[in-house]
């Protein structure tokens, strides 16, 4: 028995109703795997779903009664974090729960990734025999790298030219988007707010981002980059990047900087700490200001060349206008 | 300004708006803002239920300027910001020149040629944008604001509208990305196809066109016709690698310098501001008392003729400064001393007022 699109994707509405439809509880078993499931994300993968017979076997052969478990169990969890409404965890399993779908996705058949993106509003199409998605759409979920930036790409009357990887990677964007919101939760039942205790023994303690810097020492770009790392965002591999070259090359201790990293939702630690020292080693320079622009790293126009030549002011000319002219 | 002046201004601005027709398309759904005579936006969180309250408080309670939101919203008057439930917005470009106390010819034909630029060859070819679903309007002072009301767009966040913003005014664009990383294979470099679209088709196309007017500006190989062919091949078909030119993307510089995508200014922050409140069309400029006229082309529009919001009866005005000659209302309008004192059409006499150059004598 193959999965079912439910089970493939539990943040759609099909498996939404199958939960709703059905006489499921809340119960310990299924709270117990919404807590693993959490945790999980936490170690920076996604849970599998639950499986017959052997721990990890393939293929996955689930029962019924166990894919309405699997389902609940993500309800769960998206209970628990709303109730908790720790950032932190949100992102992190934002991440997991996107990249889980997206494993489901590369393999999927054409009718169920139709299905999928009719629900998250990405609807690939043939333009003038190629593989093409709206503007609107492809604007809206773009992953924010530069080889996804609208202006390298061929666009024509509304479309945008896409491989089905492309289009697998925008929906990948596009769930994380959707788990990333939440609805505050009024009331929560009693077994959500247990288990969200025993879920908050299990997290580690959350690096708590300390900075040297005040505000206005760092330049717009560079100061959006770190609130984005305080804010536990997933920032992009060149954005990453930049923030890293800055850092150091503003003195900042590599166990500092990696603890700035430690805050993004999928941080590897072995990973960054390879990265930073061979950004050392390496010894890269800080990109400019127009590599920075076509990074769609820029966010002001400061003058400067480069970010590390910043002088701590922000221009007049840059100052928000409350009307335009 | 002085009290004089000011009366003088909100009168005459209160006689246009008994005769003017403003419409807001989805009026009861904007936020709108007014402005005095020291700032464009005074007070906000304002609402309209219809066309006819907001000409009524035009003609009576007659602003220096007047905004609507960009947005739509359930609950335009409620504040703070998030109580006033989104409903997304109208993609707005803002296309300005900066000069002096007058636009030149240049700059505003500029502009001008810029805001139909943005339209034909952005907003209707490469966004697919319908032409019912763009409003052109002149600002009322130095440029012009393309409102975009196509229902696909107005959802959009201010990422995702920072992207379109940047794609047309050309920021970060760097056309060696069009071609594949020599590392991968250097004797097969792949780049842009005349028939590509967007930026790499019209990037290919225009150095086709520098192929034929001037090989040599790229290569002075290129002179020989049998290495224009190998290039022209490599352009149709997207090898580029066909030439024994080994640096041709390098070369190509020269193609990219001359390729006039790059000059469209458009403010960035105005269209990726969800929430900005932009000038309502029809309604007058405070800084100029120019219409910010709706326009059905953008063809031979010039705002010192094309604008005006009131008669050319006389007014006294003496100037504050020394004021050149200008072409105002189809004729030449002298030039004038600091100080001096003279009868001028209401139209100009205004202009100079709000701009601080002159004050009624």
């Amino acid at each position: 028995m193959e999965f079912s699109f439910s089970s493939k994707y539990p943040f759609t509405s099909e498996a939404k109703q199958k939960v709703e439809g059905s006489s499921l509880e809340l119960n310990d078993e299924m709270m117990e795997r919404a807590v693993q499931r959490v945790v999980t994300a936490l170690k920076g993968k996604a849970e599998a779903p639950l499986e017959h017979g052997d721990e990890r076997g393939t293929p996955y052969h689930i029962h019924p009664s166990d894919e309405l478990l699997e389902l609940g169990s993500y309800a769960a969890a998206r209970m628990m974090l709303a109730h908790l409404r720790n950032r932190f965890l949100i992102n992190k399993f934002a991440v997991a729960e996107a990249k889980r779908a997206s494993s489901f996705m590369g393999k999927d058949s054409e009718e169920n990734l139709r299905k999928l993106g009719d629900e998250l509003g990405i609807n690939p199409q043939e333009f003038e025999g190629k593989l093409a998605l709206p503007v609107y759409q492809y604007a809206s979920f773009s992953p924010r790298s530069i080889d996804y930036r609208l202006i390298f790409r061929n666009v024509k009357n509304g479309f945008v030219e896409v491989t089905r990887h492309e289009v697998i990677r925008l929906m990948e964007e596009a769930v994380k988007g959707k788990m990333e919101s939440y609805k505050p939760l009024q009331n929560p039942p009693q077994i959500i707010r247990d288990y969200s205790q025993k879920l908050m023994v299990l997290v580690p303690k959350e690096t708590v981002l300390k900075m040297s810097f005040k505000e206005g020492d760092n330049p717009p770009c560079i100061e959006k980059l770190l609130e984005g790392a305080k804010a536990h965002q997933n920032l992009n591999h060149q954005a990453r990047l930049v923030l890293a070259i800055y850092l150091l090359a503003r003195n900042v201790p590599v166990e500092k900087v990696q603890a700035i990293f430690s805050n993004l939702p999928d941080y590897e630690d072995r990973k960054t700490k390879y990265q930073l020292d061979h950004i050392i080693k390496r010894g890269y320079s800080m990109p400019s200001c127009a590599t920075m622009l076509s990074y769609g790293l820029c966010v002001a126009d400061c003058r400067i060349g480069s970010p590390i030549r910043w002088k701590g002011k922000v221009e007049p000319w840059k100052k928000g206008k409350g009307s335009s002219s | 300004m002085e009290e004089r002046e000011r009366q003088f201004v909100l009168k005459e601005f209160s006689g246009y708006y008994r005769h003017a027709k403003v419409e807001v398309p989805s009026v009861e759904q904007r936020e709108f803002g007014i402005g005095g005579f020291d700032r464009k936006i005074e007070a906000r969180h304002m609402a309209f239920e219809s066309d006819a309250a907001l000409q009524n408080y035009l003609i009576h309670d007659t602003p220096v300027y007047i905004s609507h939101s960009v947005a739509y919203y359930k609950f335009p008057k409620a504040t703070p910001m998030e109580n006033k439930g989104w409903m997304g917005g109208d993609l707005i470009f803002d296309l300005d020149v900066h000069g002096g106390l007058f636009l030149s010819k240049e700059e505003q034909e500029k502009v001008r040629h810029d805001a139909i630029r943005l339209v034909e060859d952005f907003l209707l070819l490469d966004f697919g944008v319908k032409k019912e679903h763009i409003r052109t309007v002149f600002s009322g002072n130095r440029g012009y604001h393309i409102h975009v009301k196509d229902p696909a767009y107005r959802m959009l966040e201010g990422d995702a509208r920072r992207e379109i913003s940047d794609y047309i005014s050309g920021k970060g664009l760097d056309y060696t990305k069009f071609f594949s990383d020599p590392n991968e294979d250097k004797w097969k470099r792949y780049g842009p196809k005349e028939s590509d679209w967007g930026y790499r088709g019209r990037f290919c196309r225009t150095a086709a066109k520098v192929l034929e007017e001037d090989p040599a500006s790229i290569h002075r190989r290129l002179k020989k016709p049998e290495e224009a062919a190998l290039l022209r091949e490599g352009m149709r078909t997207g090898l580029w690698s066909k030439t024994s030119i080994s640096d041709i993307v390098e070369r190509m510089n020269v193609v990219a310098k001359g390729m006039p995508v790059q000059c469209i200014d458009v403010d960035t922050g105005v269209t990726i501001d969800t929430k900005r409140l932009i000038r309502v069309p029809n309604t007058l400029h405070g800084s100029t008392g120019l219409i910010a006229k709706e326009l059905k082309s953008l063809d031979n529009f010039e705002p010192y003729r094309d604008a005006m919001a009131f008669g050319n009866e006389p007014a006294k005005i003496e100037a504050l400064q020394e004021i050149p000659a200008q072409e105002f209302l189809s004729s030449t309008m002298e030039k004038m001393q600091n100080g001096e004192k003279r009868d001028a059409p209401l139209p100009y006499a205004m202009y100079l007022i709000l701009k601080g150059a002159a004050k009624l004598s």
